[in-house]
């Protein structure tokens, strides 16, 4: 089938469910009189957020799947990494110069040997500049200052980017070429090894993730009558996850590197004998897919406000749920399938009150029928080309 | 040769005296969502063994199981304990944990002691099943009494977990007497590890209640709760025991302030003073021996976790021996125990003791990590009755 006709078939499914929501919309008006318009529009923000949520996680996981069809299973624990890094950074800090110095060692070190690898830094000058950098940032946000959100999560992204790729070096790499189904069954036990430790390390117990940050402030407005409630997370969290699409589409079609992911893709084999670093590449986009996971954990954590160790668990099964509904693979499709999913979920409770229990039903609905009808998923192209 | 002959025998004389023991199995929620009140409760249960370590001249061995609040956990740690052959089983907290572990145990002719499970279901599953709790039907008509007649609510939203046995019931049993009450609820449903409430919360807008019961636990209690204020709701909270866990205060912070909820009596609000005594005195002692212990980790939980150790050893006590059979008998025959939570008589009842208190209390939260718990009144089974 040719890609015109693909396109064309699924924004034609795109406007078809999008015409069904705004018929049930318009049923539930007519039946109930006190679906306000008010009403109307805070369903519409809820469901935005959360379904920008699930599409920030999403693409992580349609990366990784998109260069070495992989369903990376650990990534909803590498998410739970990257919202108890931020937690630590913001109720550890300031902490005694002694221990910073010594984190900042080892975090630093770590960083750096990974960024060294992943970036082909040759030139001295350059890897001395951003070594410095490195290790005078770190320490100065660790020993002198609380930290705040912002500084918390660039570090936690940076540190749980590393994580992402100490994972793929331990427990992936030293299966490239084995049959996909010890890749899959491995990815499974990282997932519940990270869980293991993470209740080791970090405790059993909730822990509340009480930023107040501007995030949490209150921006509620008036439509006739009513007040619709929202957050400044309202607006972060959808803004963050376009931009991110946005920057992300621009680095794999426009970059050098994205070319090298591209060919990695295609066929990993021939475009390592036109001398593409093939375990660099995948040594990247696990940073990248880690780095991403990394935002939707914190963002998860301030705008739901408590983190836990098995906290991946579910999340992660809705993001695989965004990424293979939307076409996995495919960047645009996770974000879909992410919004898709959120706004489903928002929607059952409010259209079926009586069956909100069961809106993860209609969500596994809606993957059975689409890979029934479109197995590549909404947006999914022929599976050859991927990323 | 001779000599070593004389030493081995001696070491099996002795081997055999030592290792004389009762073993009984501990079946609790250790990590997952209700990771915190199951650490609280194992520790009333060490603390009760370490007041009562031997019974009939042996010692007590307790066999501990994590069932990772999963029911697939909870059956996993009961066919350990049927495997090991322990005399009887301590846990599960929650009721949809001690439901399916209680039907293996029951089968295997094991003792089963719930430390906290309120569905009535629990121990109508065979003779061998018992409980230290109450059941909810009396939990859900005292909360509903206090909802509306005490606060006078002429409308209850009531949020309950579908897929939970404990929540589920409870949350029909406050709805009914809130009704016969008089009074108006609207029902809305979430599953565990539900995190974004945001749409039953705006379901409940035009409903306009005057106050909300919440019949969960904390996992999700704490993003309720902090959605349900940051959505401009301000009406007064009641919860019931699955709260009674510092997991919603940690989780949420702020937003717990002023949340009522129900629960196992502490020792202030006991009515019995000889009960009162006791349950201070081990008060006293959990502290002594539970290093690091937070005030607000003493709770209902852990008289419930100790008591169930209690009752067990002096039903073994009472039978002089350790056939299963013959302790089951003394177990259900027991009348009047000075237990730590108060009088205990299992006779003539489905295996729920029949005097039990349940408490009153308030959440007083400036942040996560300042934060009490404020007694205001108890009432004992009997009493309403």
């Amino acid at each position: 089938m040719t890609a015109s006709k693909l396109a064309s078939r699924s924004t034609l499914f795109t406007l078809l469910a999008g015409l069904l929501l705004v018929v049930l919309i318009g049923w539930r008006i007519a039946m109930l009189g006190d679906y306000t318009f008010a009403r109307i529009v805070q369903d519409f923000l809820n469901a935005l957020t959360l379904g920008s949520l699930y599409a920030l996680i999403a693409l992580g996981y349609t990366m990784v799947y998109g260069i070495i069809r992989l369903i990376n299973f650990a990534h909803g624990e590498i998410f739970m990494l990257g919202s108890y890094f931020a937690f630590y950074a913001m109720t550890l800090t300031p902490m005694h110069w002694g221990l910073a110095l010594l984190i900042t060692v080892l975090l630093g070190g770590t960083v750096l040997l990974v960024l060294r690898s992943l970036f082909n830094l040759e030139e001295p000058k350059r890897t001395a500049a951003l070594a410095l950098l490195i290790f005078a940032g770190t320490f100065f946000l660790l020993a002198f200052r609380n930290m705040g959100w912002i500084e918390a999560l660039l570090l936690s992204m940076l540190a749980t980017g590393v994580a992402g790729v100490l994972l793929e070096a331990v427990a992936y790499r030293p299966l490239r070429g084995a049959p996909r189904e010890s890749m899959l069954i491995t990815a499974i036990a990282a997932s519940f090894f990270l869980q293991n430790m993470g209740q080791l390390l970090f405790g059993p117990r909730v822990q509340g993730f009480n930023a107040e940050t501007i995030l949490n402030r209150p921006l509620n407005f008036t439509i006739g009558e009513e007040t619709v409630y929202y957050t400044g997370i309202l607006i972060v969290v959808p803004t963050v996850t376009a931009v991110l699409l946005f920057v992300l589409n621009l680095f794999v079609s426009r970059t050098k590197l994205g070319k090298a992911m591209r060919a990695t893709a295609q066929d990993a084999e021939v475009a390592q004998m036109m001398g593409v670093n093939v375990n660099q590449v995948i040594a990247l986009t696990f940073f990248i897919g880690s780095i991403l996971a990394a935002a939707a954990g914190v963002m998860y954590a301030i705008r739901f406000g408590q983190i836990h160790p098995l906290m991946g668990l579910i999340p992660g099964i809705k993001a695989f749920t965004a990424a293979v509904i939307g076409g996995i693979g495919s960047l645009p499709g996770a974000v879909l399938g992410g919004l898709l999913l959120g706004f489903i979920e928002i929607y059952v409770v409010s259209l079926f009150p009586t069956l909100s229990a069961y809106k993860d039903v209609f969500a596994f609905v809606l993957l059975i029928l689409i890979l029934l009808f479109r197995p590549s998923g909404l947006v999914g192209e022929d599976l050859t080309e991927k990323v | 040769m001779r000599k070593s002959l004389l030493v081995a025998a001696l070491l099996l004389i002795a081997g055999s005296l030592g290792l004389a023991q009762v073993k009984i199995g501990i079946n609790l929620e250790l990590s997952g969502r209700f990771a915190a009140i199951g650490n609280q409760t194992l520790n009333g249960i060490k603390v009760a063994n370490l007041q009562t370590p031997e019974v009939l001249g042996q010692k007590v061995e307790l066999v501990i199981c994590d069932n990772e609040t999963t029911r697939e956990g909870s059956i996993a740690c009961a066919q350990r304990f049927v495997n090991e052959g322990v005399i009887g089983v301590l846990g599960a907290i929650s009721s949809s944990m001690s439901i399916p572990a209680a039907e293996v145990l029951q089968d295997a002719g094991i003792i089963m002691i719930s430390t906290s499970s309120t569905n009535p279901q629990t121990t109508q599953i065979g003779d061998f099943i018992f409980r230290m709790a109450y059941t909810d039907d009396f939990q859900g008509k005292l909360a509903a009494a206090y909802v509306v007649g005490d606060l006078g609510a002429k409308k209850v939203a009531v949020f309950r977990q579908i897929d939970d046995d404990y929540s589920y019931g409870l949350a029909g049993f406050f709805d009914q007497t809130a009704k016969k009450l008089g009074a108006k609820t609207l029902i809305q449903d979430f599953v565990a590890n539900t995190v974004d409430f945001t749409a039953q919360l705006n379901n409940i807008r035009s409903f306009k209640p005057d106050a909300i019961y919440y019949s969960g636990f904390c996992a999700e209690g704490a993003p309720f709760m902090k959605q349900l204020r940051e959505q401009g709701f301000a009406q007064q909270v009641v919860g019931a025991d699955a709260s009674d866990d510092p997991q919603c205060p940690e989780g949420a912070g702020a937003a717990f302030d002023g949340y009522i909820f129900t629960g196992f009596a502490t020792p202030n609000l006991i009515a019995d003073p000889a009960a009162k005594k006791r349950a201070e005195a081990f008060k006293q002692k959990y502290f002594e021996v539970i290093k690091n212990a937070k005030p607000g980790d003493f709770n209902g939980f852990v008289l419930a976790g100790a008591d169930s150790y209690n009752v067990l050893v002096a039903a073994i006590k009472a039978a002089g021996t350790t056939d299963v059979k013959a302790v089951r008998d003394a177990l259900g025959n027991m009348e009047h125990y000075p237990g730590v939570s108060g009088d205990i008589t299992y006779k003539g009842t489905d295996g729920t003791p029949k005097d039990r208190t349940i408490g009153f209390y308030k959440y007083e939260v400036k942040s996560a990590s300042d934060w009490k718990k404020i007694e205001l009144f108890g009432k004992s089974t009997a009493e309403v009755q």
